[in-house]
């Protein structure tokens, strides 16, 4: 089975993102309010309407900082939709992305021709209490004064580091392409080009990550709008064809008392999604991959296949710039973007579309026709991040 | 405006986890363990990961290991609980890999934070946060 070529992006939505009065006359608005500004971005962009969403798909990413187990419906509460297939994406960062796989495989079976799916968090101005919850988090890693995920993935950055000879210049032309990226990105949040030094001089947080390692909170809201091939061909914008599609939970490399915490779930989830979409590594034109953190993005490289672990040479030798080898990141990633929760996991879907639109302005990647988009969710005890999905977007049938 | 609770968090002591903790209390490391495949289960679980069985029993562990990795804190971020850790800065957290295979999240004590290397043997050392929690940490072997 596949859902190749069954179902398009046929509409974006992106609001600025803020970090209330970081920088002057910041607004404050509310989870709701860029949950209602993203959309109607998004039925702009479509040329569809609200009452067009009456009975059909509504997706909405479940945000980490608050428990709300009935968050789309809510969402819908505040919309004014009534739909008539509601999905939660409540795999964290990866939520974006697996809610492609789903409304994909709704649209495909005839559920639904449209689906919205939406995200929204405002951690700078909503604040909630939250007690620890249960799990491995309360019970074997917060005692020892764990802080988050900077902790787990600053011990997998040290081990890559020490395993294959990993160096800041490595990682740091990471960095320094996401911030030229976001520099050319309106949308960007950190937009000022940085140099390796900046990099390498950003303060620790938990050695080895430095703040400039680490994604940036922020306020904000996204969406986009999937429909089936028919409705696709009578709306506004060209349509962006969902291509493939793959999905790793929980994955484990090696025993799982014990696993190999230098893989990524992407490893298996890129690789169902390439093949359902019958691409190579040389047919895809560009990279978006969900960026909490630079090593993160180093990761995925490696375990998507463009080289093998811990080839250096192929970090020193590419360029991953819009212009080079193997564009990645080319809006900035929510490393310079901000990251509204787990709707930062949009982000990447958005910023594909552009490019595959030829909306990519001073950043367009030239002749870009396939493109490979991340979504990671949660760092579970021991491994590497437990949530992995992988969608292959194109702009051909 | 309540004062901040600055005691650190412990973990429940859940059904699956009760016998983990007793033992600690009495200085001693066990780890579930499959009798059908002999698979190390960690943390504790209802069966085994491996294979499915329930006859996962409590097994002794020599509390040697080595560091994995570790990562060294240097500020308090998020949630409130985390302020209870302040006055420790700067202090280790590690993955232990124990000799028997598990890889344990843990503290590195009893050694200067700029001492800490990876693939250092390391041994366990209990601490005491509770009349029934005891924290398996661990020292330089
Ligand atoms: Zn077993």
């Amino acid at each position: 089975m596949s859902i190749t070529n069954k179902a398009a992006i046929v509409g974006i939505g992106d609001t600025p993102t803020d970090r209330l009065g970081s920088k002057p006359g910041e607004p404050r608005k509310s989870s709701a309010e860029y949950i209602a500004w993203a959309m109607q971005l998004a039925l702009e962009d479509a040329g569809l309407s609200l009452k067009d969403f009456h009975g059909q798909g509504l997706g909405v990413t479940i945000p980490t900082a608050y428990p709300q187990p009935f968050w789309p419906e809510e969402v819908s509460e505040i919309l004014g939709i009534t739909p008539g297939f509601l999905l939660g994406g409540a795999t964290g960062g990866a939520g974006a992305v697996s809610l492609i796989g789903g409304m994909s495989a709704a649209i495909s079976a005839g559920l639904i021709d449209l689906a919205l799916v939406v995200g929204a968090a405002a951690p700078f101005s909503e604040h909630w209490g939250g007690g620890i919850q249960p799990g491995d988090m309360r019970d074997w890693e917060i005692p020892y004064g764990t802080m988050g995920p900077n902790s787990k993935i600053a011990m997998v950055m040290r081990r890559h580091m020490h395993e294959y000879g990993t160096t800041l210049d490595h990682l740091g032309k990471i960095a320094v392409t996401a911030r030229y990226h976001a520099s050319l990105n309106p949308l960007g949040y950190l937009r000022t080009p940085m140099t390796i030094d900046d990099y390498k001089n950003s303060r620790l947080v938990a050695d080895p990550v430095r703040l400039f390692d680490c994604v940036m909170p922020a306020n904000g809201g996204k969406a986009y709008i999937l429909a089936s091939p028919e409705r696709a061909k009578t709306l506004r914008k060209k349509p962006v064809w969902v291509k493939g599609f793959g999905e790793r939970s929980n994955p484990s490399y090696g025993p799982r008392a014990g696993s190999d915490a230098l893989v990524m779930g992407v490893k298996d989830a890129g690789r169902v999604a390439m093949e359902m979409a019958g691409v190579k590594h040389k047919d895809i034109n560009f990279l978006q991959l969900y960026d909490d953190y630079v090593i993160v993005v180093y990761l995925q490289i490696e375990d998507l296949g463009f080289c093998k672990k811990g080839d250096l040479k192929f970090f020193e030798d590419t360029d991953f710039t819009f212009k080079g080898q193997l564009p990645i990141q080319t809006g900035g990633g929510i490393i310079n973007c901000g990251q509204p929760s787990t709707a930062g996991g949009v982000h990447h879907i958005l910023e594909g579309v552009r490019q595959l639109r030829g909306e990519g302005g001073e950043r367009q990647v030239a002749n870009a026709k396939i493109g490979l988009i991340s979504g990671l969710g949660v760092l579970p005890y021991g491994k590497n991040l437990g949530c992995c999905a992988v969608a292959i977007l194109g702009n051909e049938v | 405006m309540a004062e901040l609770d600055v005691r650190k968090p412990l973990p429940a002591i859940t059904p699956e986890a009760k016998t983990f903790w007793d033992n600690a209390a009495e200085q001693k490391l066990t780890i579930q363990r499959c009798q059908a495949c002999q698979a190390w289960v960690w943390t504790p679980k209802p069966l085994c990961n491996e294979c499915g069985s329930d006859k996962v029993v409590w097994t002794p562990m020599s509390g040697k290991g080595e560091v994995y990795s570790f990562t060294v804190i240097r500020q308090v971020v998020g949630r409130a609980a985390s302020k209870s850790f302040e006055p420790d800065i700067p202090y280790v957290i590690a993955w232990v890999d124990l000799e028997e295979g598990p890889r344990l999240i843990t503290n590195i004590i009893g050694c200067p934070v700029d001492k800490v290397e990876l693939g250092m043997k390391v041994t366990v050392q209990f601490e005491k946060a509770s009349e029934k929690i005891w924290l398996p940490k661990f020292k330089p072997a």
